[in-house]
């Protein structure tokens, strides 16, 4: 069973529609043994930094999630906020602690031409192969005004704006995306049955 | 590259989704959750869905028919129409909606729009920005036909932070003659946030005309697809001939 993690963070309806779409069952919980038992963990999340981690530590989330992820190494796809919740830091309003799982820090997107936040499709690309299509290499919908540095060597995306950004990022059973796959039309579901029939 | 959104908008008025001209002499075209399911399937950028007689007849939004409508959807909704307090926005994220359009609370009460903003988020909070042209200005459409120059509005708007500023030409909604490049123009020189412009398209021609000039920001429009024989992918086929980056 797919589990999503409710913690009172934006559009989880939305994800549990596209996973259902795909055959896959899922529930939205924030239940101690429901999480336990299930095969695959999704953090989504729309919302402030600051505010996700007081929601999780305030539902006993963190350790349960240390546990589970970290410890016995579940299957975890985090989105948007749910990817840039698992660093070590973010600064939305100000400088907070994450959950430290990849090294590096969640910064403001500071452009002077282009408008924030970086909003609507755009095509993401593994390094060196821009033109590539795949599954993690397509147009993919995105919504936000932070975006994530690692400080460590990881397997990401990218993706173009103004700068080159971060666009999802993979280590070990940890898999997340800056992009919101559910609301990505056959790209996004096609990654998420991928990442989900590969992992659950 | 970040590519141009293409968005159909779905105007209803409670019973039915209809086409206006100018905000009025509405005709009748179809069923919302049919014609949801039709854009999904033509794999549009983004859908905004608003209910154009909630605040006038004073009621709330059919939630139920809007889930239906949502549920069609595997990329971002906009919904609009009626929205008036915190409980109305909630109840529309809760059904998926990803954006709130609003425009009457914007209007009589700005600093109901800077909270709900601290509270859900800039991104799910877009303002409708609808405009006429009159004596050589563009004004701020109004029921009870205040004088607000579209300035004062927008400038108010981008101090409470919202996430998106969907901008309708009054003058053109229906007319399919094209876009008010002028009004546009002018937009992007009044704001650093996201525009969604609507009112005028009628052809593949007008979307490229209007991203001819300095603006860039996403490309609403109802009519065409009404009625005419254009669909979102052929506009958006002509769009990528004239080097316009579009997901196709």
């Amino acid at each position: 069973m797919v589990v999503i993690i409710d913690y009172g963070m934006g559009n989880l309806a939305s994800v549990l529609k596209a996973v259902n779409s795909l055959k896959i069952e899922a529930i939205i919980t924030s239940d101690k043994k429901e999480i336990q038992d299930a095969s695959l963990i999704i953090l989504p999340g729309v919302g402030s930094f600051e505010q996700g981690i007081k929601n999780l530590k305030e539902r006993g989330l963190i350790e349960l999630l240390n546990e589970e992820v970290i410890q016995k190494k579940k299957p975890f796809l985090g989105i948007c906020l749910g990817m840039q919740l698992i660093m070590e830091q973010g600064n939305e309003p100000k400088p907070c602690r994450g959950l430290g799982w990849i090294k590096g820090k969640v910064e403001a997107i500071q452009n002077t031409r282009l408008p924030v936040p970086h909003l609507g499709w755009n095509k993401t690309y593994q390094p060196k192969e821009k033109n590539q299509e795949d599954t993690l290499s397509n147009n993919f919908y995105f919504i936000h005004s932070f975006h994530v540095i690692p400080d460590e060597e990881v397997k990401c995306t990218y993706v173009d704006y103004e700068f080159t950004m971060v666009a999802s990022i993979q280590k070990k059973n940890i898999f997340a995306t800056q992009f919101h796959p559910e609301k990505s039309q056959e790209a996004g579901l096609s990654l998420l049955k991928t990442y989900i029939d590969s992992n659950a | 590259m970040l590519k141009v959104r293409l968005i159909p908008v779905m105007t209803f008025n409670g019973i039915s989704l209809v086409k206006t001209k100018q905000f009025a002499s509405s005709r009748t075209v179809g069923n919302p959750i049919q014609v949801a399911r039709v854009y999904n399937s033509r794999n549009v950028d983004e859908l905004v869905f608003i209910d154009i007689k909630a605040s006038e007849q004073n009621r709330k939004i059919n939630l139920s028919l809007v889930k239906k409508v949502i549920d069609e959807c595997f990329m971002p909704v906009t919904i609009g129409g009626g929205i008036k307090t915190f409980e109305d926005i909630n109840d529309l994220l809760r059904i998926g909606a990803d954006k709130v359009l609003i425009k009457t609370m914007a209007l009589e009460d700005p600093d109901f729009i800077v909270k709900a903003v601290e509270y859900f988020g800039s991104q799910c909070i877009s303002i409708a920005v609808d405009v006429i042209f009159e004596n050589g200005e563009y004004w701020i459409h109004q029921k009870n036909n205040d004088k607000l120059l579209m300035e004062i509005f927008i400038d108010k708007m981008n101090q409470c932070n919202v996430g998106e500023l969907v901008i309708s030409a009054v003058h053109n909604d229906g007319m399919m003659m094209g876009y008010d490049y002028n009004l546009y123009q002018k937009v992007t020189q009044l704001t650093s946030k996201p525009v969604v412009a609507v009112g005028g398209a009628g052809t593949p021609s007008h979307f490229i005309q209007l991203m001819q000039t300095d603006y860039n920001g996403a490309l609403a429009a109802a009519s065409i697809y009404h009625f005419t024989q254009f669909t979102p992918q052929e506009v958006k086929t002509t769009l990528k001939n004239a080097q316009i980056p579009v997901r196709i």
